[in-house]
């Protein structure tokens, strides 16, 4: 929020200051996160039976044109703003939001507006978005990159997998036993990594991840059923009431809700532990290690906190992720891929803030789980191409947008305000 | 005789295996040493030889994929393997140039980690696009039986292996005179000085008023048609899919390069057929861990040989 005053949107500058000041409050940024996760199934799943459809022939496509229309004239505007600053561009930007916001509330309140999903889904983008949480805390913060954190992820799946059919199938149990089991897996090989840096570092985290793939897939088969995947997961019921399965109105499940607690407890903790003096160390390890090291602190110690606690999110990503699917291979477990999502994920989303890889996530997950059920005029069902679109996606941002979704829609925000007051007679 | 049979045939599987390696981590090696540039995509550029070598070589038929649904049944020049040893690195040196200019260049002022995040998502579009147009079909390996008028297919007699095929044994021939060649071009020509320079200080050889931007070129597209002509290599005894890209090659090729030393070709060509026979002495021996010992080795070296065997610091830190 604080760049986008900078570079010149001095429109009103009591609002942003405002939101400087909240989002510096961790009950601000975890009770606004509340609110979105309340609303949030509502973007993903046709829930809404409330108001009922009215019959008012046409509302639909225009709402749909509306929103549609806003869309691509708001993007279209921002992302030619960059190349050639016009005012008239700050304009359509403006025309653009309006059309989208009231595409939106026509969309939510009078047609039964999704935008396409799944019950279930949701849960998954909150899984995937505390890992990412975690893993921004290394990439983002401390600036260190990893493309071995499925070891993490994969690790406390099968371990929390394991521990519900042999010892109990208690939610809570399971989560901690997968999550204290990363942990400890994250102690080591980030004492080993952290001593190298930049590829190496990338490689080194790799091939740790690596062996433990290889390891699933072939000698550890008896543990972990080898290229069958593990499928004896057997989840109880939450506190021993609540079966996580049952559905709730307007919140989708009772999971949904768990996940949802978890996600926020995870923000709140990974608030508390950026905007802690310990946590200021990690985002300056990022800027600049070696004068924290001329500073006399101990930078490797910080690294490794950094990797282990981001290790430790991942963890307890896995053990959720393997409660929601029931089942985990190696394949999704510990493949290398699966790092590379993380990475995606997260820059997708945007390394410069807390909640930005939780954009990511969703555009990620949305990306590969609703656009392949879709049908395309020339090229028919989408289908197994959705990694195409992803890749199209990732790269367009990386490329046009390097802080990433959250940034592009932070300067977005930016335009449209600007452009705003503009409208409203120029310079206030 | 078991024994020396045994030591005998890995041997010859590690050579195969570590000239593939060496040529993709030559490639990779030279790419990072001179620009600095982390390219994800070199898997893809395998993947491209691979798939443009089964294009030149045979008529393939298509069971599925786009060419398939619009009615294409059988793709391919059928021109033989000779010509795609002609063919296939022309064409993965274009490819080569295009994504330096394309793709490369524009980043080479962005931060590492951007390199590595355009390169992969542009490694994930090709690998994507080959699936969706050619099918996400296993294909055979394309293995000639005659190039050049000599016959190479069949089995051959040797001497304590006993029967092996033939080809293989050509295919460690042409791969280690690829290598030579791009070792003489690396060492003893001017261009190669220049590389090297850029190696250690691009800086100062631009300052030397040495046009270092045309030799980025070069060096890209010369990385690019060694992979590819890896790919081509690689699929004439191995299954061909989509998949072969991010599999076979680019993990393989990072391993190399930190084993070896980043910027270092010896480096390269040593540690790829370090881990070539490493691999196959470990598939004869407990093959569930073939891939984990690999692993280990590239973990070890980088662990107390953080340089790598050949290299110098300081390059890609």
């Amino acid at each position: 929020m604080s760049d986008e005053r900078a570079d010149g949107g001095v429109a009103d500058s009591a609002a942003p200051s405002l939101l400087t000041r909240l989002s510096e409050h961790e009950f601000a940024v975890v009770g606004a996160s509340a609110l979105a996760l309340l609303v949030f199934p509502f973007l993903l799943i046709d829930v809404l039976g409330l108001v009922g459809e009215l019959e008012i022939p046409l509302l639909q496509p225009v709402a749909a044109l509306l929103f549609v229309g806003g869309l691509v004239v708001t993007l279209a505007a921002s992302v030619l703003n960059k190349v050639f600053p016009r005012a008239l561009l700050e304009r359509l930007a403006v025309i653009g939001a309006g059309a989208l916001a009231v595409g939106s509330v026509l969309g939510v309140f009078v047609t039964d507006f999704s935008i396409g999903g799944y019950s279930g889904l949701p849960s998954l983008v909150l899984i995937y978005g505390i890992i990412v949480i975690g893993f921004n805390l290394l990439l983002g913060y401390t600036g260190l990159l990893s493309f071995g954190h499925a070891a993490f992820f994969g690790t406390a799946a099968y371990g929390a997998g394991i521990f519900s059919a042999q010892v109990s199938g208690s939610p809570i149990l399971m989560l901690l036993f997968g999550t204290v089991l990363a942990t400890l897996l994250a102690w080591p090989i980030g004492f080993l990594s952290i001593r190298r840096s930049g590829v190496y570092f990338a490689v080194l985290t790799l091939t740790f991840g690596q062996m433990l793939y290889f390891f699933a897939l072939g000698p550890g088969a008896p543990l972990t059923g080898g290229d069958n995947g593990y499928s004896d997961v057997n989840v109880g019921d939450l506190f021993g009431v609540a079966d996580l399965g049952t559905s709730l109105p307007f919140l989708e499940s009772i999971e949904y809700v768990f996940v949802a607690v978890l996600f926020l407890g995870a923000l709140a903790v990974a608030n508390r532990v950026i905007n802690s003096p310990y946590g200021l160390i990690f985002e300056a390890l990022g800027e600049n290690e070696q004068r924290v090291e001329f500073v006399g602190l101990n930078v490797f110690r910080y690294k490794l906190m950094a990797f282990v606690i981001s290790g430790a999110f991942a963890g307890l990503g896995g053990a959720l992720f393997v409660m929601h699917e029931a089942y985990i291979h190696p394949n999704t477990g510990y493949y290398w891929i699966q790092s590379g999502d993380f990475v995606i994920m997260t820059v997708l989303g945007g390394t410069g803030s807390l909640v930005a890889p939780v954009f990511g996530a969703l555009t990620f997950e949305y990306i590969a789980n609703v656009i392949p059920g879709l049908s395309l005029p020339v090229i028919g069902s989408v289908g197994s191409l959705w990694r195409l679109i992803l890749g199209a996606v990732f790269v367009f941002i990386v490329w046009v947008f390097p802080r990433g979704i959250y940034g592009a829609l932070s300067d977005l925000v930016g335009l449209v305000r600007r452009g705003a007051a503009d409208d409203d007679g120029g310079e206030p | 005789m078991a024994i020396a049979e045994t030591v005998l045939e890995v041997i010859l599987n590690g050579l195969q295996q570590g000239a593939i390696f060496a040529l993709l981590g030559i490639g990779l090696t030279i790419i990072l040493g001179t620009m600095d540039f982390l390219n994800l995509a070199h898997g893809a550029l395998y993947l491209i030889g691979g798939y443009a070598g089964m294009f030149f070589i045979r008529e393939t038929s298509l069971s599925t994929g786009y060419l398939h649904s619009i009615g294409v049944t059988t793709i391919g020049l059928g021109l033989g393997f000779a010509a795609a040893m002609v063919l296939v690195p022309i064409f993965g040196f274009v490819v080569g140039l295009l994504m330096e200019r394309y793709v490369a260049e524009p980043f080479y002022d962005r931060p590492e980690t951007d390199q590595l995040l355009v390169t992969f998502g542009l490694a994930l579009i090709v690998q994507e696009l080959i699936k969706g147009v050619v099918g996400g079909t296993t294909f055979q390996p394309a293995s000639p039986s005659t190039i050049f008028g000599i016959s190479v297919g069949g089995p051959i007699t040797l001497p304590i292996v006993g029967a092996y095929p033939q080809w293989r044994l050509y295919l460690v021939g042409i791969a280690v005179v690829v290598i030579g060649l791009t070792y003489l071009i690396i060492e003893k020509t001017d261009f190669g000085l220049v590389v090297q320079a850029g190696t250690q200080d691009s800086e100062m050889v631009r300052m030397l008023g040495i046009k270092i931007n045309r030799s980025y070129s070069l060096v890209f597209a010369l990385g690019a048609a060694l992979a590819a002509f890896a790919g081509l290599i690689g699929i004439s005894f191995q299954t061909v899919s989509p998949q072969i890209g991010t599999e076979q090659a680019l993990i393989p090729a990072f391993l190399v390069l930190v084993v070896g030393g980043a910027g270092s070709v010896v480096g390269a060509i040593f540690g790829g057929f370090v881990l070539g026979i490493t691999v196959a002495a470990m598939t004869v021996l407990a093959s569930q861990w073939a891939q984990i010992v690999l692993y280990a080795v590239a973990a070890l070296v980088l662990l107390f040989r953080p340089e790598g065997l050949f290299g110098s610091t300081g390059v890609g830190e």
